[in-house]
């Protein structure tokens, strides 16, 4: 029950959005990664970064499996320009607050377009083999694979 | 503290501070674990949770801004995403029909 047209895959994780060899020195070095390939997207303004990081000041945006997924605040939400999200594997993991995180999922939404994604993530993260092979994917089909909706009305 | 009849929640409302990301990944969780159950689940930000909701489930630090929102819904607050006991614990109440304390 789509209230809206919920777009490609590929149109919200855009092939140069996966960057699956990334490094970082800390999580808010990590952050900033994520806020750049954002920004590469065209979809945010450089003010959405800061958002994304006063969100994790707030609370951490880590969800578990190796996971977290930085994003920005309602208030930051007016740089946003259009639904994006970008992936990164970080494969010598980051320390984020305790855990060790590996894959960083970043959004950037202003409306609905991106929940399928989101509700398939949470799904991958449910299931340890699956979370496994997206916290060890190396190339962008593995990534698109793991987070293709398999909902219902998938026409 | 309060006792809730887990069968009266129909409507359960997950909330975070944009509504954008971490709402969505438990909504869509409990979403499905929920389904049989009749409940309907969905996610919103935390200035933003309809007041006809049965329950709240928020991140900890973000439990009094959700109670400033609707003073009249019980609100659970959560730590974790994934397996959180709180969660677990009333998501298991509602599937049996159980009560619940919050």
């Amino acid at each position: 029950m789509a209230d809206e047209a919920t777009p490609a895959l590929t149109d919200l994780i855009a092939p140069t959005s996966i960057r699956l060899t990334e490094t970082a020195t800390d999580k808010f070095d990590a952050i900033r990664k994520v806020g750049a390939a954002l920004l590469d997207t065209g979809a945010i303004d450089a003010s959405y970064i800061d958002a994304m990081i006063e969100r994790e000041n707030t609370i951490s945006t880590f969800v578990g499996e190796g996971v977290a997924i930085p994003h920005g605040t309602l208030a930051g939400k007016d740089a946003v320009k259009t639904d994006a999200l970008v992936v990164l594997r970080f494969p010598d993991g980051i320390d984020w607050d305790g855990n060790e995180v590996v894959v960083c999922v970043g959004i950037a939404a202003r409306g609905n377009g991106h929940i399928a994604l989101l509700s398939q993530l949470a799904t991958v993260l449910m299931e340890p083999e699956k979370a496994a092979a997206l916290r060890a994917a190396t190339t962008s089909d593995e990534v698109y694979a793991l987070l293709a909706p398999e909902e219902e009305d998938s026409a | 503290m309060a006792t809730i009849d887990g069968s009266s929640i129909k409507k359960l409302i997950v909330a975070c501070d944009a509504g954008m990301g971490s709402s969505v990944m438990l909504a869509s969780s409990l979403k499905k674990q929920l389904a049989k159950n009749g409940v309907t689940v969905e996610h919103s930000a935390v200035a933003q949770i309809p007041s006809d909701a049965d329950l709240v489930f928020t991140q900890a630090g973000l439990a009094d801004r959700a109670r400033h929102t609707v003073p009249d819904v019980p609100v659970v607050p959560f730590q974790l995403f994934l397996g959180d006991p709180a969660v677990a614990k009333i998501v298991k109440a509602i599937q049996n029909g159980d009560s619940f304390e919050v």
